[in-house]
């Protein structure tokens, strides 16, 4: 009790001791008496006038009190309710309206045939109310009931991103049991609903996984960034659901509907008393790429088919690869694959952490990486086309130049002897030989050549004007540049070693002149290099995206027009010389790869390449084009520490082609010797 | 008529006041039975003073009105409850119009004594129940309801002060007596503050004050009473508001006040009651949303608004329209009892008429006052008009004393 208090009760004793004093002293007074009868007051009142007067006043002066108390509240009414009304009412609706954002359909996304890759399905949701949190039988009734932790059930229903109106949702792709439970025992879940909500689905499975990339709730970063990025402001909000990889990402404005608003009056409690107004959701996009769906079956199928031969034949690093089709006439993808691959579902109604930490780490091999564009390899002998354009046109060889292979190359002194890997030699070889036979010899010479040249580095600027170690732009999240190796490279990559380690050699020249040491390139960049080399040096812009249909009614809204990448000036004959090496190497390098392609109609020109990697196997390459006289389908294919390219990637591009020309391979002919 | 008048005892007040009431309940029937008989009036007027009564009953039909609408969204507002509080009030109102009210004139004694049995009634075990952190309810036995004594100790509070005040005759002439009259008024106040009440204690120091003032207190005493109790208030606040010293005020009192210097402060905690009544008043403007379409009062944004709040919820509905006929119908029955009071010959009938019409003054601007921000926010009822029997009960009783003292105005020779 505080101090105050006690004065104040000691203050009420007094004053009760002094009124019953008064009392006692009173009784006898002449003026304090109680006992005047009322009708007849002691002293009569008209006789003594002044103190009629008197109540007069003071009754005048109570009529002015009220008077003044009436006339202060009228003043403020007025005030209140005729000036300031609409200022109040606009404060009275702001009080009881709330907006509640509807969502919007996603855009479906469909192959260039029309079939859906990806889809919407109505999935049936647990929604609560915000005020379950509080309900915690309800909250541990739900837990039980979904297999779900309580608090994690909680959590959920405090999560306000979505207005502090909408419904919460719980979980996701509930099943039928959960919904009859919940549906039998109204009085358990007051506020508990099950509702259809929209859900991603992929009627294909993982079909394109990699190039369709897959759904998730947007992170608060991505909303900052997106809301200053878009000038029409989407108004994304924390718990969106937003493209986070592959076309889902790279499409994401296009898909991504614009979100209605419900207009409700609420209590004070926020209950929804009434619906007002609302303006519908509008779905997103229908995306169409240029995917063929048989197509990528055929290059997933074929992938994975031979990776794991080549796996289980002892090659336990070869866990990965691609493969990708792009039609060289209009840079049109028709298949991009990537293995190991996986199941865009996990990421439906938000991905687990153990499903994350299973999919992004490096022990399960990366399966959320699209190799196609961000695997980096050196080319190796797949360059070889490069590497002759660049002798051809710096004058360091020319079409006629004839080379001696005898398995072992001394061009640097026999300090520096260097073997080709066909170490019984290849004899006598000219540039288009070179090609087809993939001697080494050959190129260690154009090395050599441009070591000593005045062009030193003319290599490294072919290469990249044919789009090495750039990205080319295709319109995916992702993409790799790789790297064209040079001397300033060098230098500043090994800076902490010294000088001489650092310096440019002759064998960085040879080495890059047949594609092993530090080049980098990626299957997307190599498969551009290829369609330009049979469209005469016009390279189109490889792209996914066909067009954009809207959802409502036929008809796209975008068109995608195809565009030329680069076009390089190529004389006639040089090309000529490439393409009469690489058509060699289908028919002439070996008897068993031939019979792999004289059984298909059309005529196929291609490249093996094995490039050499950190582990016992290479990187096998394979990269073809057909038909030769009217090139249209350039297919390129590397598995991961596979072995030749001849042993693995061959076999995935004769498949695809198979696919695409109903041709399939009907030649089971195992390649000996070890073709390059 | 039996007799009662000098009985001093306490039993005999409260069993005579009792009697009285029966007696006032017996004399319709008998009347009605006996048909238009002469019996003991012949001393009397006759009949109503119609022009206070009118207003008063258009007030409880208004008030009716009101009630009903915020039936149809507020749960706890019962329309039925609320014509029992009419029904039981205009019983007593009837009983004390019959009452010659003058027997209180010599009964101060009782009164004081029955103003300290009604102030302490809460605070026995069994009877008292607990409303909004007041213990100043009491259970009435055998039915389930709740009366607040404090209502009624308001009139017994007029009657008191009136019975002391009148035998100065108009003027109170030695600093002793208006002592006397300032230290008796304090027992009620201080009784009613324990409870804790302090809206009503408002009510009461006010009434009383204005009943000492008329009887003809000193202007420089009143004056120099006023400072003291302005002093003590601005003391009791600056303590309250200052660390480490003692708080008599509780934290919501105080915040109430501070709410009132500056409403914009905390909109959403404590000044929220005060935002969301001005809000409702303002969003009226002139002819008001209409029955049942007051948004902040139906879905619960005006808090009380059946009880303390009644007058914004009345506002919002019939606007500014609406607030001037309430306005109007308060000066309507406030005026004709003053002028009532100019006409009364005895000086004791003359306090009565000035304490019951300071009551409804000060409730009226305390109540509406409070909605509209030009009051601290208390838990006074608007006479008449807000939920709640007690208040129903203790209002419709003070027009029953009015309409006593009318009623037994000696006929003119």
């Amino acid at each position: 009790m505080s101090p105050f208090l006690v004065v104040i009760a000691v203050l009420v004793v007094v004053l009760l001791v002094l009124l019953v004093a008064f009392f006692l002293l009173g009784r006898g007074g002449t003026r304090f008496t109680f006992d005047i009868g009322g009708a007849s007051p002691k002293a009569s009142g008209g006789a003594d006038a002044s103190s009629e007067t008197g109540f007069k006043n003071r009754l005048l002066g109570l009529g002015v009190f009220s008077g003044s108390i009436i006339g202060a509240l009228l003043a403020r009414l007025w005030s209140m309710q005729l000036l300031s009304s609409a200022d109040y009412s606009a404060q009275a609706e702001n009080n009881r309206t709330r907006t509640i954002s509807l969502l919007a359909p996603r855009g479906r996304i469909l192959d260039r045939n029309g079939k859906e890759l990806v889809t919407n399905r109505a999935s049936l949701s647990v929604v609560a109310s915000a005020d379950v949190a509080d309900n915690a039988i309800a909250v541990h009734l739900l837990g039980n009931l979904i297999g779900m932790p309580a608090m994690a059930v909680k959590r959920k229903i405090q999560d306000s991103s979505h207005g502090a109106q909408s419904l919460r949702v719980v979980a996701v792709d509930v099943s039928r049991r959960v919904v009859a439970y919940i549906d039998e025992h109204p009085y358990l879940f007051d506020g508990v609903k099950v509702e259809q909500r929209s859900q991603r689905l992929y009627p294909q499975g993982s079909l394109a996984a990699h190039v369709l990339g897959y759904t998730g709730s947007i992170t608060s970063e991505q909303v900052k960034a997106m809301d200053e990025a878009a000038e029409g402001s989407m108004g994304y909000e924390l718990g969106d659901i937003v493209g986070q990889a592959g076309v889902e990402y790279q499409y994401e404005s296009v898909l991504q509907g614009i979100k209605g608003e419900q207009t409700v009056y609420v209590d004070a409690d926020g209950n929804i008393l009434s619906h007002a107004g609302s303006v519908d959701a509008q779905a997103g996009s229908d995306v169409v790429l240029s995917i063929d769906s048989d197509i990528q079956r055929a290059a997933e199928e074929s992938l994975e088919k031979n990776i794991k031969r080549l796996h289980d034949s002892g090659r336990e690093d070869c866990n990965g690869g691609s493969a990708v089709v792009i039609d060289v006439t209009n840079g049109e993808v028709l298949a991009m694959a990537s293995y190991p691959t996986y199941s865009p579902n996990v990421f439906v109604g938000g991905i687990s952490t153990d499903d994350w930490e299973v999919l992004s780490s490096e022990k399960s091999n990366n399966p959320l990486m699209n190799r196609a564009i961000s695997g980096q390899y050196p080319s190796a002998s797949t360059i070889k086309p490069l590497s002759a354009f660049a002798a051809l046109s710096h004058g360091i060889a020319d079409v006629g130049t004839s080379y001696f292979c005898s398995g072992y190359w001394t061009g640097f002194g026999a300090a520096y002897g260097q073997y080709c890997w066909e170490k019984n030699g290849h004899g006598t070889m000219n540039l288009q030989t070179g090609i087809t036979f993939s001697c080494d010899v050959v190129f260690y010479e154009i090395g050599k050549g441009f070591f000593y040249s005045e062009t030193p580095e003319g290599l490294q600027e072919t290469f990249r004007s044919w789009g090495l170690g750039a990205a080319e732009g295709i319109d995916l999240p992702g993409e790799a540049a790789g790297r064209v190796p040079d001397a300033e490279w060098k230098w500043n990559y090994f800076s902490s070693s010294d000088d001489s380690a650092r310096s440019w050699l002759g064998g960085d020249t040879t080495n890059l002149a047949i594609g092993q040491g530090d080049l980098l390139v990626t299957p997307l960049q190599m498969a551009c290099v290829y369609a330009g080399i049979s469209l005469d040096g016009v390279t189109w812009r490889p792209h996914l995206l066909k067009s954009v249909r809207s959802t409502k009614g036929k008809g796209s809204v975008i068109e995608y027009k195809s565009s030329v990448l680069r076009t390089i000036q190529q004389e006639q004959s040089h090309l000529d010389l490439v393409r009469s090496g690489l058509k060699g190497v289908i028919y002439e390098e070996s008897a068993a790869q031939a019979s792999h392609f004289t059984n298909l109609s059309v005529s196929v020109a291609g490249k093996t390449g094995s490039a050499e990697s950190s582990k016992t196997h290479p990187h096998g390459w394979f990269i073809a084009y057909a038909p030769i006289e009217s090139p249209k389908y350039v297919v390129a294919s590397t598995i991961e520490f596979g072995g030749f390219g001849s042993e693995g990637a061959m076999y995935v591009v004769r498949d695809i082609l198979g696919e695409i020309y109903h041709e399939p391979d009907t030649s089971d002919e195992v390649e000996t010797s070890s073709v390059r | 008529m039996t007799t009662r008048a000098g009985t001093g005892n306490m039993g005999a007040a409260l069993g005579s006041i009792l009697s009285g009431v029966l007696e006032g309940l017996g004399g319709v029937l008998s009347k009605s039975s006996r048909g238009s008989g002469a019996g003991a009036s012949s001393r009397r007027r006759a009949g109503f003073y119609r022009l206070q009564l009118v207003p008063a009953l258009l007030l409880v039909a208004y008030g009716a009105l009101v009630i009903w609408s915020a039936s149809l969204t507020i749960p706890e507002a019962s329309f039925p409850r609320h014509l029992l509080g009419i029904g039981i009030g205009l019983g007593g109102a009837f009983a004390m119009w019959r009452y010659d009210y003058r027997i209180f004139a010599n009964m101060s004694r009782a009164l004081l004594v029955a103003d300290i049995v009604l102030m302490l009634l809460p605070m026995v075990p069994g009877l008292s129940w607990s409303a909004k952190g007041a213990t100043g309810w009491v259970k009435i036995p055998f039915i389930p309801m709740t009366f607040q004594p404090s209502e009624l100790a308001k009139l017994v509070t007029i009657y008191l002060m009136s019975s002391l005040g009148a035998e100065y005759n108009g003027r109170i002439e030695t600093l002793r007596d208006y002592v006397k009259l300032c230290a008796i008024l304090t027992v009620p106040f201080l009784l009613i503050l324990l409870q804790p009440d302090l809206g009503t204690g408002l009510i009461v120091l006010v009434v009383g004050a204005s009943i000492i003032i008329c009887s003809g207190a000193r202007r420089s005493w009143v004056l120099v009473t006023v400072a003291g109790i302005v002093a003590f208030s601005a003391l009791v606040i600056a303590m309250s508001m200052t660390e480490g010293m003692p708080h008599p005020l509780k934290t919501y009192q105080l915040n109430r006040l501070i709410v009132f210097a500056d409403s914009s402060v905390d909109p959403s905690g404590v000044g929220y009651n005060l935002q969301q009544a001005k809000i409702a008043v303002g969003s009226g403007g002139l002819l008001g949303k209409g029955i049942g379409n007051a948004t902040q009062a139906a879905s619960g944004f005006l808090p009380e608004a059946h009880t303390d709040f009644i007058f914004a919820l009345l506002a919002e509905e019939f606007g500014f329209v609406g607030s001037v006929a309430l306005l109007g119908l308060y000066a309507l029955m406030i005026f004709p009892t003053i002028i009532l009071a100019q006409r009364v010959e005895a000086p004791f009938g003359k306090l009565v008429l000035v304490g019951v019409a300071t009551m409804w003054s000060f409730q009226l601007l305390q109540n509406v006052g409070m909605c509209i921000g030009i009051m601290p926010i208390t838990g006074i009822p608007l006479p008449f008009i807000s939920f709640g029997s007690s208040s129903m009960v203790t209002q419709l009783l003070a027009v029953g004393m009015v309409q006593s003292v009318w009623h037994h105005i000696p006929k003119a020779a």
